[in-house]
């Protein structure tokens, strides 16, 4: 064995984030806690400037034509050229589905349209303003925990967060919010401002087998690069496209026909990294929801959008 | 950290006849959940690592402590094993990150083509994949040593397969 010597340093780490840090909350974890960068994160889009700096090329349709006009290479533009402006046609197999829980009537013949219209008409819009902080609940909930509430105590239905009937409804009815502009109010002094907050400091917190924050692999120098085959990209922007048409990929038992709920995508890459996966819906992965929707601030919903595309201009 | 095992209440028989007092007696089994290297890892044994979330024990946990270890060499690596390791996206995975000496691999990390022409000392190769922390305390690396995602002898072994890249 000639490993000769081993030193534990935590407890000088604790010391030096001491020694440096500034005097906030935040600074009473040891440094190596958390990657760097959170205390750069608004909740708008145009955040992204601050990070990968290149939101200028993705930050509406035109933008992103004219960067690939330019010859703008997908990893320059931080990978943001094809989810959100690509539509799914793929998806709608699933949004029929969802349209169908969506209508299911239960024994007394009442639904979900029973209240909220046929075509979910007076749903319309809301999903660019989910998570939202809920009186009855007395909490911030996404649309997912939303619908479990109202299936159970208005129609009897246990649609669980990450049911089938509950995931697919959540993703008909985002659709109804698809090219709204996404407004969660994260800096009006309020629970959704500390929601957006404490969510911040998941997403940078590390945490796992790996010892990786969401950040990790989510802000520059990993962004525009390439991750094996994965593209990663900043965490502005992204939540606008999701639920998300996942296909071909989906976590072993799901059966939600290839549709990703935000809360199933954060869990999914917990798993991926090696991170004790969260339960969906639960307070903590809703703030990192109301970090990531609010990350979007300011951009349109699309719905539906595609993870995976066809688009391999990225291999040039 | 150090709960590898996993105890399960097998059963609480209760001997409970008529006109006695029961008895209660609670047999422990020990069935040891272990990560076997290339293979997925047990989402259990996960928390025994901070995981996000406000109630389980896991949310309050911090990073392991940053480990200083100083390598003297020999190295007495395989380099075949160690390819296996680097490649194995269950194991090593350095491929997401890296481009190997035999293999194309991500670009997050610098290549490590050619890296025994670099001629790094031994020492500094084995801390930053043992603990990168110690260089570097925001490096976008897992943390292989402290957290056992790589033991002393797949760190040598992933030595030897990049050393020998001229």
């Amino acid at each position: 064995m000639s490993v000769s010597r081993k030193f534990k340093l935590h407890s000088c780490g604790v010391l030096l984030a001491l020694a440096t840090g500034s005097a906030s909350a935040a600074d009473a974890y040891p440094k190596y806690d958390f990657m760097p960068g959170k205390e750069l994160a608004i909740p708008h889009v145009s955040g992204d400037e601050k990070f990968s700096n290149t939101y200028r090329y993705w930050k509406d349709e035109e933008a992103i034509a004219a960067a690939k006009k330019a010859g703008k290479t997908s990893a320059e533009t931080n990978y943001k050229d094809f989810r959100w402006a690509q539509k799914s046609f793929d998806a709608e197999g699933a949004l029929e589905i969802g349209k169908q829980y969506f209508n299911q009537k239960n024994a007394a013949g009442k639904s979900c349209a029973s209240c909220h219209g046929q075509d979910g008409e007076k749903l319309r819009g809301i999903y660019a303003n989910y998570p939202a902080y809920s009186k009855k609940l007395k909490r911030v909930v996404t649309v997912g925990t939303q619908i479990k509430h109202c299936a159970s105590e208005r129609l009897g239905l246990d649609w669980a967060d990450d049911s089938r009937p509950n995931v697919l409804a959540d993703f008909y009815i985002a659709s109804l919010s698809d090219g709204k502009v996404i407004n969660i109010d994260a800096t009006r002094p309020g629970p959704i401002k500390q929601a957006y907050e404490r969510g911040r400091d998941l997403f940078f917190k590390r945490a796992g087998h790996f010892n990786f924050a969401c950040a990790s692999c989510h802000t520059p120098p990993t962004v525009g690069k390439r991750l094996r085959s994965q593209r990663p990209t900043t965490f502005f922007g992204d939540a606008a496209s999701y639920p998300i048409y996942h296909f071909p990929y989906a976590l072993a038992g799901d059966d939600y026909e290839y549709v990703f709920t935000l809360q199933h995508q954060i869990k999914s890459c917990h798993l991926l990294s090696r991170i004790y996966p969260g339960a969906e819906g639960s307070p903590a992965m809703t703030d990192i929801e109301v970090f990531l929707k609010a990350s979007a601030n300011g951009y349109k919903m699309s719905i539906p959008g595609s993870e995976y595309n066809m688009d391999t201009d990225y291999l040039d | 950290m150090s709960h590898l095992t996993k105890l399960r209440y097998l059963s609480m028989l209760t001997l409970a006849t008529a006109g006695a007092v029961g008895t209660v007696a609670v047999s422990f089994a020990e069935e040891p959940l272990k990560w076997v290297p290339g293979e997925v890892y047990p989402a259990e044994l996960l928390k025994n690592f901070p995981c996000l979330d406000y109630t389980l024990a896991c949310g309050k946990m911090k990073s392991p402590p940053v480990e200083r270890i100083e390598f003297s060499g020999p190295l007495e690596g395989d380099a075949v094993r160690g390819e296996k390791i680097a490649t194995n996206l269950r194991w090593g995975n350095c491929i997401a990150c890296h481009v190997l000496p035999t293999q194309d691999g991500g670009t997050i990390g610098p290549t490590l083509k050619g890296y025994g022409a670099r001629e790094m000392p031994l020492d500094y190769t084995y801390q930053r994949i043992w603990d990168i922390r110690f260089y570097n305390p925001n490096a976008h690396m897992p943390v292989y040593g402290p957290n056992k995602a790589l033991t002393d002898q797949d760190v040598r072994d992933v030595m030897a397969y990049i050393y020998s890249s001229k």
